[in-house]
């Protein structure tokens, strides 16, 4: 994520400040009136467009967008009462914001995942994966957490503790291939093909480098990823019909398609 | 500290080790005649060959220019066609030489510098070919400036190999980064940093005794 500027957080502020005044209350609160949604400004907020279309035609149910580019007020003013939900983060973010701040906030649905995969030159389908394949994931805590629980989640090893989200290969307890990892700085994994079986490369370095999670990619992190991006509510509103409108307006064939067209391959359904 | 831990912090000494002392090893083999040829071919000595000199003294400035994780990829293909792969402790070997080379070329270079130029005319007055004299005035009479050069090699190579770990090599500076800063865990910081001020003491009093031995020895 990109790192705060204070000057755009308080104009997030502000636009938030605005359009609540604007509403003359305190919040979308009210059953009435149109539902807050905070997102990124860009991309992001294009999906959500893509959403709230869907929602008003299919639903009737109206949606607001409101637009931030920081990532710490988008839940001080759901937390506040200033909009109803916001999309914009994953999951790890959350639970390190609701333990610093003691937001009471709820996840409602999954987004997109902007994933980590695995790709091969030597290989077209995971299971010709040999035993004692060479298998090179990326050496920083998160990614290589990351890479770890999606070869768990896909039953290629287990993991002592698959919440662990820093797990390096000492936490393999079972390996039932004998895979042998090599662990690589992130932007060395896709120059590494050539000499290993398979390279996991996160979604930022594997577009960069050619390489698509949609298209390309063997294995891709999903709907079972702790990194797949979340819409979020408060626990007071979190069973507000409305909210469970826009998720089901949003995890459609529409919304993905704009995310195709936008990121390029670069970005997975996290829903199915 | 874990057993774990300890593990970790032995194969890490093992491999920083293993990727200096031959990368080292290497870079002299290289890098000496290098800088001979670079004193040589200087104009007004003894095999003075001005585009020589000027091609050579381009090439080593400009393969010190380039920044080491840059230059570990460019020679991704070298690499791998000398070892048979471009990951691991054994693969970094080879940009580590190659980074090194230029340096212990200058550092030779430097040390001939030092040599009295009447001992080189006496050679010659005596009728001495320019390999001999190479061999038998410019080599023995650089000898400690060479041996100090080399230390002061060893000791670089020894920061330079903690980026190895970009690509898979391993060694004290990968852990202390990996563990240490990434990680927060301060003990594997701190241990890391104790065995390298140990090692690269170690290597620096070798040295330095090398050195007093062959500046008295001759």
């Amino acid at each position: 994520m990109k790192a705060i500027n204070k000057f755009k957080a308080l104009a997030g502020t502000v636009i938030i400040a605005a359009s609540a005044m604007l509403t003359g209350c305190g919040g979308g609160d009210s059953a009435d009136g149109a539902l807050k949604v905070g997102v990124m400004a860009g991309p992001e907020a294009d999906l959500m467009k893509v959403a709230a279309a869907n929602a008003e035609a299919d639903h009737g149910v109206t949606v607001q967008l409101v637009e931030f580019s920081d990532y710490i007020s988008p839940n001080m003013a759901l937390a506040d009462g200033s909009i109803d939900v916001n999309a914009f983060q994953h999951r790890p973010y959350l639970d390190s914001m609701v333990n610093d701040r003691g937001f009471k906030l709820s996840v409602v649905g999954n987004t997109f995942v902007y994933p980590i995969g695995a790709y091969s030159n030597k290989i077209s389908d995971i299971s010709e994966l040999q035993d004692g394949a060479r298998v090179s994931i990326p050496n920083d805590p998160s990614n290589e957490g990351r890479t770890l629980i999606l070869l768990h989640n896909e039953g290629l090893i287990t993991l002592r503790d698959v919440n662990n989200l820093e797990a390096t290969p000492a936490d393999i307890i079972d390996n039932p291939k004998n895979l042998r990892f090599i662990e690589l700085d992130a932007a060395q994994l896709p120059r590494s093909m050539d000499d290993v079986d398979l390279a996991f490369i996160n979604s930022t370095y594997s577009v960069a480098a050619g390489l698509l999670p949609t298209r390309d990619a063997l294995l891709v992190e999903g709907k079972d990823s702790p990194y797949v991006n979340i819409i979020v509510s408060r626990e007071d509103n979190k069973d507000d019909e409305r909210i469970a409108r826009l998720v089901e307006s949003y995890q459609t064939e529409s919304v993905e398609a704009k995310a195709e067209e936008l990121f390029k391959g670069g970005a997975v359904a996290g829903w199915k | 500290m874990s057993a774990d831990s300890w593990a970790l912090l032995f194969r890490s000494l093992w491999e920083t080790i293993y990727m200096t002392g031959l990368s080292g090893l290497m870079s002299f083999v290289f890098g000496i005649p290098l800088g001979v040829l670079l004193y040589i071919t200087k104009p007004g000595r003894f095999m003075a060959s001005p585009v020589i000199h000027m091609i050579l003294g381009a090439v080593v400035n400009a393969t010190r220019s380039v920044p080491f994780i840059i230059l570990m990829v460019a020679i991704i293909p070298l690499t791998r066609m000398l070892v048979g792969t471009s990951i691991g402790t054994t693969a970094a070997i080879v940009p580590l030489t190659l980074a090194a080379i230029p340096f212990v070329a200058r550092i030779a270079e430097g040390a001939i510098n030092e040599v009295p130029g009447g001992l080189i005319e006496a050679a010659q007055a005596m009728g001495a070919t320019p390999l001999q004299i190479i061999i038998r005035v410019l080599l023995p009479e650089a000898r400690p400036g060479l041996i100090n050069g080399m230390t002061i090699t060893l000791v670089t190579l020894v920061g330079y190999s903690a980026m190895a770990g970009a690509i898979g090599g391993g060694g004290l500076g990968d852990l202390g980064i990996r563990y240490g800063y990434q990680r927060f865990d301060g003990v594997i910081m701190l241990a890391t940093v104790v065995v390298l001020i140990v090692l690269v003491q170690l290597v620096q009093s070798v040295g330095d005794r090398l050195q007093t031995y062959f500046d008295r020895s001759h």
